[in-house]
C-alpha cells in the first residue's frame, strides 16, 4: 500500500503543472479564448494546436486556420446569438470550441455536444452549404441531452408511416444526405432517416433555419412533418415558454 | 623586534571590501530565509469594516489575509463557509492546491489535516456535512482575491474546499460559487508554497487559524 502512495506521489511530482484555466473547467486542452464578452455569456474557445479526448482519445479535431476561423465565427456567432442567455442556461449550454477536421473515432462529425460540459465542439470547416443550419442541430442535441425525459422516441417513431424503420443508430446508415427533400415525405431530409433523435434535431435545425411562411407551408402540405414540428414546437416551450423559433 | 609592516592602500581596499562581502552574505542569508519580511501583516482590529459581520480572518505562514463573505451573492455557500470557520474546522489545514500567481486552494478537511495528510487523496476529502447546491446566477466579477468553493466536474458538489485566486478569471463566472472577496493580505497568500512542476504541493503550507471577526 506505500509503494503505491509513493508510486501515485511520484506520478503526482513528475506531472506537468496544467495551470490552464480552460482546460481546468471543460477538460479539453489546447484551447484559448476567441471571444467571452457576449450578450448571451457564450464563451468562444478555438484550438491553439490539436487535441485529442475521451477515455479512448478517439475525439480528435486539429487548430484552425486563422482566416478560416474569423469567417467562420461569424456565422456561429451571428446563429447561436438568436438564444438568450436564459434559454441557453436552460438547455446547459456555455461554452463553443471551434476546430477543424472533427472526428470520432475516425468519422467526420460536425459536431459534438456535451451537456455535463456544457459544451458544443464545432467543425468550421464542415459542409458550408449546411454549416449555420447544422449549428443549431448540434444544439439540439445538447437538448435533448440535457432534456432526456421530455422528448420519447416511441412517440416520435409513431409519427411515421407504419412500414418506416430507422437505423439502429446514426453511424450504422448509409442515409446521410443533408439536402433538405423538395418533396419532405415526412422527413426534412435523408439523414432523418437515421434515427429518431437525428430526425428531431432535423426538424429543430430547419425550424430554426427556415423561414415561418416556409415552415408553415410544409406543415399545410405534410402531415407528418406537421404533427413533428408540433412535437418540438411543445416540448422547447416546456422548456422556456417565452423561446420563438421564426418570426 | 618585530616590525609593523603597514597596510597598502590596496590591502586596505581589499579587507573593507571582505568585510563588506560578509556582511552582504550573511543579510542576505536572513532575508531569504525570512520569506515574510517585506509581507506586511494587517491587524483587523485597526480597521474600520463597513459590514464587520462578513469579515473573516484567515491566518497563514506570513500574516493575516482578511475576507469579506457575500451572503447576498451566495447565502447557502456563505452559511456552510462561516459554520465552518466558527467550528475550527480550517485549523491545520493544508494549502494543498497551488498554482504560482494563479490559485490556492485549501480546506480538504478528511485528507489535508496536519499530522494525517494523505497525499494520495488530498483534493478528495469531505466534511461530513454533505454537498450544497452551486450558487451561481449572481453576478459576481472573479477578479484577483475573489474566494470561491471549491466543486468536482459536476455542479452542485460544493462542500468545504474553497479557492482564493491570484489573478482575474473571467471564466470562473457562473462557474464556481463565490463566497467572498480578500480585502487585505493577498500578499500573504502569494508567498504560500507552491510546487514548480505540480499543482499539488509536498509539505504544503497550512491555516494556523480562520476565525471571524465577531465570533
Amino acid at each position: 500500500m506505500n509503494l503505491l502512495r509513493s508510486i501515485l506521489l511520484l506520478i503526482i511530482l513528475i506531472i506537468p503543472v496544467k495551470a490552464n484555466t480552460i482546460y481546468n473547467i471543460i477538460k479539453i486542452p489546447n484551447l484559448e479564448i476567441y471571444e467571452i464578452n457576449t450578450k448571451n455569456k457564450l464563451k468562444y474557445f478555438y484550438a491553439a494546436a490539436p487535441f485529442r479526448l475521451g477515455t479512448q482519445k478517439n475525439i480528435v479535431c486539429s487548430n484552425p486556420n486563422k482566416k478560416d476561423l474569423e469567417i467562420k465565427y461569424k456565422t456561429i456567432y451571428k446563429n447561436l446569438s438568436r438564444y438568450s442567455y436564459n434559454y441557453l442556461k436552460k438547455i446547459n449550454l456555455k461554452y463553443i470550441v471551434m476546430c477543424e477536421n472533427l472526428s470520432i473515432s475516425e468519422l467526420y462529425t460536425a459536431g459534438i455536444p456535451d451537456n455535463i460540459m456544457k459544451t458544443l465542439i464545432l467543425d468550421i470547416k464542415f459542409n458550408g452549404d449546411y454549416f449555420e443550419r447544422v449549428i443549431h442541430h448540434e444544439v439540439f442535441h445538447i437538448i435533448y441531452l440535457q432534456h432526456k425525459k421530455i422528448f420519447n422516441d416511441e412517440e416520435w417513431f409513431r409519427f411515421n408511416n407504419s412500414k418506416f424503420q430507422y437505423a439502429k443508430c446514426s453511424t450504422c446508415t448509409k442515409k446521410i444526405g443533408l439536402d433538405t427533400y423538395d418533396k419532405t415525405k415526412g422527413f426534412f431530409s435523408e439523414y432523418s432517416m437515421s434515427t429518431a433523435p437525428e430526425d428531431m434535431a432535423e426538424v429543430y435545425s430547419h425550424m430554426m433555419y427556415l423561414k415561418k411562411n416556409e415552415i408553415d407551408q410544409i406543415r399545410k402540405l405534410d402531415p407528418i412533418l406537421n404533427n413533428k414540428i408540433s412535437y418540438i414546437e411543445n416540448k422547447i416551450k416546456q422548456i422556456d415558454s417565452s423561446f420563438i423559433f421564426n418570426d | 623586534m618585530i616590525k609593523k609592516i603597514k597596510a597598502s592602500a590596496s590591502e586596505r581596499f581589499i579587507l573593507i571590501l571582505l568585510i563588506l562581502l560578509g556582511i552582504t552574505t550573511f543579510g542576505t542569508y536572513f532575508v531569504i530565509k525570512n520569506e515574510c519580511i517585506f509581507v506586511k501583516n494587517f491587524n483587523p482590529k485597526k480597521i474600520n469594516f463597513k459590514k464587520p459581520n462578513n469579515i473573516a480572518i484567515l491566518n497563514a505562514p506570513c500574516g493575516n489575509v482578511i475576507i469579506e463573505l457575500y451572503p447576498d451573492v451566495s447565502p447557502n455557500a456563505v452559511r456552510r463557509f462561516i459554520t465552518l470557520i466558527k467550528s475550527n474546522a480550517y485549523e491545520n489545514i493544508a494549502f494543498h492546491r497551488v498554482i504560482k500567481n494563479q490559485l490556492i486552494q485549501a480546506g480538504d478537511l478528511e485528507f489535508g489535516k496536519k499530522g494525517s495528510l494523505d497525499y494520495g487523496k488530498i483534493g478528495t476529502g469531505k466534511s461530513g456535512l454533505g454537498t450544497i447546491k452551486s450558487e451561481i446566477n449572481n453576478n459576481f466579477n472573479y477578479t484577483k482575491g475573489s474566494v470561491g468553493l471549491a466543486r468536482t466536474f459536476k455542479s452542485d458538489t460544493e462542500d468545504s474546499q474553497f479557492f482564493i485566486i491570484l489573478q482575474d478569471e473571467p471564466l470562473y463566472e457562473g462557474e464556481y460559487t463565490p463566497v467572498g472577496k480578500v480585502l487585505y493580505g493577498i500578499k500573504v497568500l502569494e508567498k504560500i508554497k507552491y510546487q514548480r512542476n505540480s499543482e499539488y504541493v509536498l509539505r504544503p503550507d497550512f491555516i494556523n487559524s480562520f476565525i471571524m471577526l465577531n465570533k
